[in-house]
């Protein structure tokens, strides 16, 4: 059988998080959240340091950028010069536009830049579409 | 005290020198002759304590005409610093704006549909005010997004085809067009040194309003652009509704509008975008119009002067 897919939620919003985790839970590929509330925590997740001595490497990162401490961009490029790391997919999940942004993102690895879509429905879908796609993407990897 | 100043005449310099007399209290002026040294060093040394001694009091030592220059330079570049951190401030405020109203968004619609029959009926009328206020603020800020971005860095220039940008303009426009049955005819347009999607911006707003405020079914709209000196003369012209005299300049400001949303959907911000984009090129748009006639609006845009048949190359 295939695992549940691993999501790790960076995001330092609580109303983002609670409609991301509501969005991922509920779809029809339910996927397992752990969140972190700014860059320092997320890598120390993901170096499985301290507390997260036993987290499970997520099967995807949902980064929001603009994060107290070490911000997304920093989460983003230690991620993708860390060799144990590296494979893990990022998608950038911000409410940003901006092409410099987007542009940056993708230059320091992103597999993916979504912009939060202003309208319920559509930020539902959204994220359960990242989920579905990466998340059981890399769930069924790790059945295998 | 004296000080020290001096001519170039052709032929030879000439030294003139400033004299006060504090119990006259009056200024006398002469000249030294370039061959007496030490004269010439004295007034040197008077003309060096002259513009400490003005430094020290605070007066500028220089000319009345430098003296407006710089002032008037120093005004240039007051004002291009105080239109930098406005542009700056609109961009950074639409920004960090949208973050918590996609929350008000968000949750206002999620409770409208999650509680929706189970509150009374005023609850859901409420609720619907409250999601359809903070979409609309969205994209009231989206919109000025837009319009701070105009003149922001990422304008690339090109010789742009005009042509070529009404065709993507009709595309885009496909479906508004196929619906209301309007017809675009337009004569060949020449070639402008400018970012293509700023001018696709700019023609399909106009476009895009001549046939938003049609007057009857199948309404037309005509294009065409005349070479005037230097600079190509566009016109989009339609038979709409028309503009009244005193709405023909207030129509060019951010987030104008003269009608409800109910009667002609849109935020106000379209002929704004126009505006920003054609003055950035150093245009001008206006608008002649008639009520229940049409509305023409025309815009110079800048042609290249080196180019002989005027169509336009760097």
């Amino acid at each position: 059988m295939t695992p549940v897919p691993e999501v790790l939620l960076v995001d330092d919003n609580p109303a983002d998080i609670a409609l991301a985790r509501e969005a991922l839970e509920q779809s029809r590929y339910p996927c397992r959240v752990r969140e972190t509330v700014d860059g320092d925590e997320a890598l120390a997740l993901l170096r499985r340091q301290g507390r997260f001595a036993d987290s499970p490497l997520p099967d995807v990162v949902i980064l929001d950028l603009n994060l107290p401490k070490r911000g997304g961009e920093v989460v983003l490029s230690e991620l993708r010069s860390d060799p144990s790391l590296r494979q893990i997919p990022v998608v950038v999940f911000s409410t940003s536009r901006s092409n410099r942004d987007i542009i940056r993102c993708y230059q320091l690895g992103a597999n993916c830049y979504l912009s939060k879509p202003g309208n319920l429905s559509d930020f539902l879908s959204t994220v359960q579409m990242i989920g579905e796609y990466f998340g059981s993407r890399g769930a069924t990897l790790r059945g295998e | 005290m004296g000080g020290i100043g001096t001519s170039n005449p052709p032929c030879r310099r000439r030294i003139f020198v400033v004299d006060e007399d504090e119990a006259a209290d009056e200024l006398t002026v002469h000249e030294v002759s370039m061959d007496d040294s030490a004269a010439l060093d004295q007034r040197r040394r008077h003309a060096e304590t002259l513009h400490h001694w003005l430094i020290e009091h605070n007066v500028c030592p220089c000319s009345p005409r430098s003296q407006a220059e710089t002032a008037l330079s120093q005004k240039v570049d007051e004002l291009n610093r105080s239109n930098r951190e406005l542009e700056q401030f609109a961009y950074v405020a639409s920004h960090d704006l949208q973050e918590p109203l996609r929350m008000v968004a968000a949750y206002t619609q999620l409770l409208a549909e999650r509680y929706r029959g189970r509150l009374d009926e005023k609850a859901d009328q409420y609720l619907g005010y409250a999601s359809e206020g903070a979409l609309r603020m969205q994209s009231l800020i989206q919109d000025l997004l837009t319009f701070a971005r105009i003149d922001r860095n990422g304008v690339t220039r090109s010789a742009v085809d005009c042509d070529s940008v009404l065709k993507e303009v009709r595309l885009n426009l496909s479906s508004t067009i196929q619906e209301i049955g309007a017809e675009i005819v337009a004569e060949p347009l020449p070639l402008i040194w400018a970012d293509r999607s700023q001018l696709v911006h700019l023609f399909q707003n106009l476009v895009g309003n001549a046939i938003k405020f049609h007057a009857q079914r199948a309404p037309s709209v005509f294009i065409e652009a005349e070479k005037q000196g230097d600079f190509w003369l566009f016109k989009v012209a339609d038979k709409g509704i028309g503009i009244a005299p005193e709405h023909m300049e207030s129509i060019f400001a951010v987030f104008q509008r003269l009608h409800t949303r109910s009667e002609y959907p849109g935020n106000g911000i379209g002929l704004a975008v126009c505006k920003k984009i054609v003055e950035y090129y150093g245009g001008r748009i206006w608008v002649e119009s008639q009520v229940g006639r049409g509305s023409t609006f025309k815009f110079t845009l800048p042609a290249c002067t080196s180019c002989g048949n005027g169509r336009t190359c760097p």
